[in-house]
Order: C-alpha cells, then structure tokens, then sequence
C-alpha cells in the first residue's frame, strides 16, 4: 500500500514537472510581460515619472486625479454612460441575432458568415467607415434619415455635436453584434435540450414564453460570461474615439482610455496614467465583483442547485 | 605549369585515422579563420576605420528616398563615415525616439519635430553644438535666418539645427478667383492690399451654393489652432504671455480675429463647416475650394494632386497690426550619448549645408523653407519652372514670419484649448470672446499646474 502511495505521489510529480514544462513558456510570458510590467506600473503609479526622472510622490497622483483633475471625471463620467447602454444594448443584439440565426432555415451558414465578417473589419477601418456613415452632410444615416421624412436640419449632428457624440458611438458598436459575442450565444443556444422546448410546446406556451421561460434561463450563464466581458470591454473604448474624434468635441468622447494615453504618451506623465491604469482595474474589479454577488439572483446553472 | 606544383607538399598522415581527425580539424581551422580572416579583411579594405553612424527620421517613402539619397552622398563624400537612415513610420515616431533617448541608445542624429523639441532638449538629451556652431568656419551660422536658429536654442545654447523650416501659406484656386472676377491675392499683397476684409470679400464672391443650401464650392478653408495664430497676431493679439507663465487670448484683438474667423463659416457660410469639410470634400484639391492655408511643405503634394486648375501661394492677409506669417521647422539634434560627435557634426552640418537645402527647398523638391538666407534669395530657390510661382511668398514667410510660443508643454495646453475652441469652430458657442475668456483661464490653469502631474 505504501509502496502504492509513493509509486503515485512520485507518478504525480512527474506529472507536475511536465506540466510545469508545458506551461513555462506561458508562464515565462505571464511574468515577463503581464505581471512585471503590472508590478512596476502600481509603483508608477506612487511616482512623478517622465521616462526621464522618477520620483516618489506617495498617493499624490491618486489624490489629484479624484480631487482635482475635472478632465478625469469627465473621462470616466463618458465612458461609464457609454457603458450603460452599449453593453445592454450589444448583449440584446447579439442575442437577438444568435437566435435568428440559430432557426433551421435555407442559408443558414451564409447568414452566420455574413453577420460575422463586420467584426473581422479592423478597428481603425471600420472607424473611417463610420466617419463617413455619421457625416452629418453627406452621411448615409441622415441620408436615412431624410428619405424617412426627417428634414435635413434636424437630423443629427452625430460627431460635431457634444449631445450627439455618445449616442454615436454606442450606434457605432453595434456594429460589432455579430461577432464573437454572438458566436457564444449561439454556442449557448445549441447547448439547451430540445426536450425543454417539447415538454414547454406540450404545456402550450407561445414562441415568446419558451423564449422567456426556456431559452433565457438556460443562457442566463452566457449571459453572464457576456455580460462581464462587455462591462471590461466597454470600458476600455478607444481606437474608435481616438482614430474618429480625438475625444471631441469639447470632450464629448474624451474616453477613459483615451485620457489615460493621452497622459502616458503626449504629456509623458507616465506616473498618473498609471495611477489612471490602477484606478480603472478596481473600478473594473467592483463592477464584476457586484455583478459576481448579483448573480446568483439571475444566472442558473445546470444542476447547480444540487 | 600547373598551379598546384607550386604548393608545398604537406607531410603524410601517421594513421588512417587520426588523419581523418585532422583533417577535419584542419578542415574547422581553416574554415574558421578564412571567415575571420574575411571579416577582418572586409574590415580593414572596407568599413574598419568606417565608423557607422546612425540617423533617424520619419516621412512618407518619398520623403525618405530622398533623405536616402542625402545619406548616400555623405557616404559617398565620407569615406571615413557611414551614416545608416534609421526610418521609423510617423506614428510611432516619438515614442520611439523618447524611449531610445531614455534608455540611452538612441541614433547619433536625430530629427525632432519642433512641437517636441522644447520638452526633451531640457532633460539633457541633447549634446550642446555651440562649440561645433562657432568654431566651424564651413558652418557660418550667420547665414542662418534668426528664426530658424532661435528655434534650435535652449538656455542660450544653440541644440539643433533647423531643417525643414516652414511657413503657413495661403494656397488659392486662380481658375476661382478669376471665374469670380476677384483680383490676384499675390498682386494685392505686393500692394499690401490683401487684408482679411478682402479675404472676405474674395470668399464670398467664390462662394456657391444650390438651391436647397448646400454648398457647391466654397471660399476659404478655416484652419485650427495653432495654424491660424497669424490672424491673432495681425489684430493686435497674442498667445501667451513673453514668460509664458499666462495665456493671453482673453483679449480683444484676438477675440476679433477668431469672430472674424467664425463668422466666415457660420455667418457668411463661405466657410467649409466640421462636417462639410470632413474626410477631405472640400479639399484644395477638389477644386471646389478658393483658398486654403497649410505649410509650405504641402506644395509637392498640390503639385501632383492638382491638374485640373492653376494654383499658387500668397502670404497670409495683413491685418490692422500687421501681417506675420508662422514659421516652425523640425531640429536635427546631437544625441549626447553618440561616441563620434564630431563626425555627427560633419553629418549635420551637411545636411543644413546651402548645397543640400538647394536641392530640398529648389523648384524640383520644393519640400519646405531653406533655413539659410543665401538659398532664400538664390536663384535655384526663387525660379519657379512650375507652380508655385509667387515663389517672393515664401522668402517673406522668411524674413517676416514669427515663431509659435511652443514650450515644454505645448501638448497639454494646446490639447485644452483646441478642446474649448470646438465650442467655436463647432457653431455651438458663436461669441468668439466668451469661448477664449472660458479658454484661456483653462490654459492658465494648466500653465499654473505643478509639471508631471
């Protein structure tokens, strides 16, 4: 027995030491290029730096950002609306689409590819493309807009008019429902039993409460999974705004992101952005950890009640 | 008789085996030395007493064919020197240059763009070139514009050397101004009629719109700050203070500059607005605009671009304190960590030779303003076999242009208050006083800011 015991512990060791050997690499990246360049920003963040001189400053950066920085607060104040609506908004069309494309219908591959390929469009292409789209001139929405009855001199001046900016943008990140998002609905779709909806049909629920009643417990943990990748995506918004708008106008799309880089890389106050970095880490950290404790409330896991 | 008589004759291996070894050992050997024989010889006929210098600049594949160009000459002309272009794309171009300055490897020469050049030639990055400057009789840094030089200084001391020195022009459509009936803007300002109230009336006069409002071609394109400091200027305003410790755009003359300025767009709608103008659809270009105004450097890119109509540069109008013109150049800079500074220098000082700002600036290149009066008012500078022609513009932009207050951090104010002036430019706030009084206490509070954080 004994002889048993060691025979496994010193099986699972080697195990281990190859498992260890396998992961190296990662794990040489992670420490090189994750945690270490993590490690020496939270004591830039502590410091006066320019890439030149480095001085310890203490909490100094995090005090004047949230007392006395009014760009700071509006940085965040964009993106956190910019958050509220796109992510609920994202969710529900790429759900919306992954059930549409979930039907057994003729084409149903084409579709799936074709509601795909918009998100396979580089960032700061679709960004041009978009320019062009929310021209309030010339741009195909308006042009949408007037054929719908709208007159020209109302329709909206989507990036010259602060009020207009941020609906923009959160317009503009539809454009994304169709990508991988999406994809993981479908996933999530295809992963509930055919069984619910028969015993539901027999029961004589309608199309909308097997959706209700069937579809969306079941993908409630997708939802879940999408929901704290959106609320981290979202918040780090940039390419659009900086390739777009440069954050304008007067500030109107002047995303946290945007900011902090503007701070790291054409003011080289290297020590607030990274007091900027931290400070949306543990803004990021409270939203999941409250989404995490809501969760149970809404997300139901097969078998998970056992 | 056969070559190989002459050889002599090695002794004959003890053993089958051991001859093998040594034959491959010898083999090892003799491959091992030819090759270090090879680079040391390469060394010596060609690049051992060749020391490799390295230069780094940014522009697009013609630009830096012809910088290529520059350098093969040097190479060719210094055989003690090998000077190797160091191209890093535009966009990437000061971080690199930050982090290379920083981390103590950058190239022996660098180009700096003048925007940036007052906030890293503080942190000592810089070698001092007075010594070089004042001692090198083939120098004559006398020949140097006063502008060109001042810029390139720093407590005093000359850092850089200016390259690429340009002003803003005005570019204007002739084909337009004369389907309008409006005069030659050039002739008016030889006369030193051509003010902004003639602008003015230019614009309107070339200004077309159908009939549901929308504009068909428009007068002039409204340039953003900093390229449209002129108009500040030339009613009576400034920008900051001669210390620089206080933004002074919160005066009447510059409120009346950028009324005047906003009024073009938004009263007299002869003015591209943010989104007529956007992605180019009133570019000089198109040929739907009259006038625009961009730095001198722009005219190759006109030059190939435009072939439907003529086209030329005037200076910028005068107005009631005058009519000076921006000038802003780019700085070869020393980096202080190059081990071969004097040979750096021959390098620089070629480069601002009059010899090569010919060639850059001449009627061929056109690619900017000679920093050296003797090109200026040389023949292969001012003959113009193709336009631009009014080529006596640019040697004013020269002679009269005013540099822009740009400090250590130009960035961060000039990013504020572009920020406040969207408010203007935009139409949302259209009394151009209210907007600068709400600009410059913002600018100041920057300028009153502890640095760095």
């Amino acid at each position: 027995m004994a002889a048993l015991t060691v025979r496994r512990r010193s099986l699972s060791g080697r195990e281990a030491r190859f498992g260890l050997a396998f992961i190296a690499p990662w794990l040489a990246g992670f420490l090189v290029f994750a945690l270490g360049p993590m490690l020496a920003s939270l004591y830039l963040s502590f410091c006066k730096y320019d890439l030149h001189r480095l001085e310890w400053v203490g909490a100094e950066n995090y005090r004047r950002l949230l007392t006395a920085d009014p760009l700071f607060w509006r940085a965040l104040q964009n993106t956190v609306v910019y958050v509220a609506i796109s992510v609920p908004l994202g969710l529900a069309g790429s759900l919306a689409i992954a059930v549409l494309l979930n039907q057994n219908v003729r084409g149903q591959r084409l579709f799936r590819t074709l509601f795909y390929l918009p998100s396979l469009v580089p960032a700061v292409a679709s960004s041009l493309l978009w320019l062009w789209v929310l021209n309030s001139e010339n741009g195909l929405l308006n042009y949408g807009l007037s054929l719908a009855g709208l007159p020209h001199r109302l329709c909206p001046r989507w990036l010259e008019d602060p009020v207009w900016t941020l609906p923009a943008f959160v317009l503009m990140s539809l454009w994304g429902v169709g990508g991988a998002r999406m994809v993981i609905f479908l996933a999530g779709l295809q992963g509930i039993p055919e069984s619910y909806y028969e015993a539901a049909h027999i029961d004589g629920a309608t199309s909308w409460q097997k959706f209700w009643f069937v579809t969306i417990p079941m993908l409630s943990s997708t939802i879940f999974f999408n929901l704290i990748l959106g609320v981290i995506g979202s918040f780090q918004v940039f390419t659009s705004a900086y390739v777009m708008t440069s954050g304008g106008p007067g500030n109107a799309s002047l995303f946290y992101v945007l900011y902090l880089f503007r701070n790291a890389f054409e003011y080289f106050k290297l020590g607030k952005a990274s007091a900027m970095a931290w400070i949306l880490f543990a803004v990021l950290l409270g939203f999941t950890m409250i989404q995490f404790r809501q969760a149970h409330r809404w997300v139901h896991y097969e078998g998970g009640d056992e | 008789m056969p070559r190989h008589d002459r050889l002599p004759q090695s002794k004959p291996p003890a053993g089958r085996e051991r001859s093998a070894t040594c034959s491959r050992r010898a083999l090892i050997c003799a491959a091992l030395s030819s090759a270090a024989a090879v680079a040391a010889g390469c060394g010596t006929a060609g690049r051992s007493s060749r020391v490799e210098l390295r230069y780094m600049a940014w522009g697009n594949p013609e630009q830096l064919g012809v910088e290529q160009q520059l350098v093969d000459g040097f190479n060719r002309q210094n055989r003690d020197i090998h000077v190797r272009l160091f191209r890093v794309p535009a966009s990437a171009y000061l971080n690199k240059a930050i982090i290379m300055l920083a981390s103590r490897t950058a190239p022996d020469v660098i180009r700096i763009d003048h925007y940036n050049f007052p906030n890293l030639v503080r942190k000592e990055y810089f070698r001092d070139l007075s010594p070089f400057a004042d001692s090198d009789a083939q120098f004559d840094k006398a020949d140097i514009f006063p502008a060109a030089l001042q810029e390139g200084m720093y407590r005093g001391r000359l850092y850089g050397l200016n390259v690429l020195l340009g002003g803003v022009m005005m570019y204007y459509n002739k084909a337009l101004f004369a389907a309008a009936g409006q005069p030659d803007p050039y002739r008016l300002w030889m006369e030193r009629r051509w003010t902004w109230d003639r602008l003015r009336e230019a614009a309107i006069a070339i200004s077309r719109h159908a009939p549901d409002g929308r504009p068909e071609r428009l007068g002039v394109q409204i340039p953003t700050f900093p390229h449209n400091a002129y108009i500040l200027w030339a009613f009576g305003g400034e920008i900051l203070s001669a210390d620089g410790k206080h933004c002074l755009l919160n005066s009447p003359g510059c409120a009346r500059a950028y009324q005047f300025l906003a009024d073009l767009r938004w009263k007299d709608r002869v003015a591209p607005t943010p989104s007529q103008g956007a992605l180019s659809a009133f570019g000089f270009e198109s040929g739907k605009l009259g006038m625009t105004f961009d730095w001198m450097g722009m005219a190759p890119r006109f030059r190939r671009a435009v072939k439907s109509f003529d086209w030329d540069v005037c200076p910028v109008p005068y107005g009631p304190a005058g009519g000076a013109g921006i000038l802003k150049g780019n700085q070869l800079v020393m980096s202080a960590e190059t081990a071969y500074p004097e040979k750096a220098w021959r390098f620089m000082r070629y480069l601002t030779s009059a010899r090569t700002e010919a060639m850059l600036y001449g009627d061929k290149l056109r690619r900017g303003d000679p920093a050296r009066r003797s090109v200026a008012r040389s023949q292969e500078f001012l003959h113009a076999s193709r336009p631009p022609y009014n080529t006596g513009a640019y040697l004013s932009a020269l002679e009269n242009g005013r540099l822009l207050p740009i400090d250590a951090r130009w960035q961060e104010w000039s990013t504020v208050l572009n920020a406040e002036l969207d408010e203007l430019w935009g139409g949302r706030d259209l009394d151009a006083a209210r907007v600068l009084a709400r600009a410059a206490s913002k600018v100041d509070a920057v300028l009153a800011s502890e640095e760095g954080f």
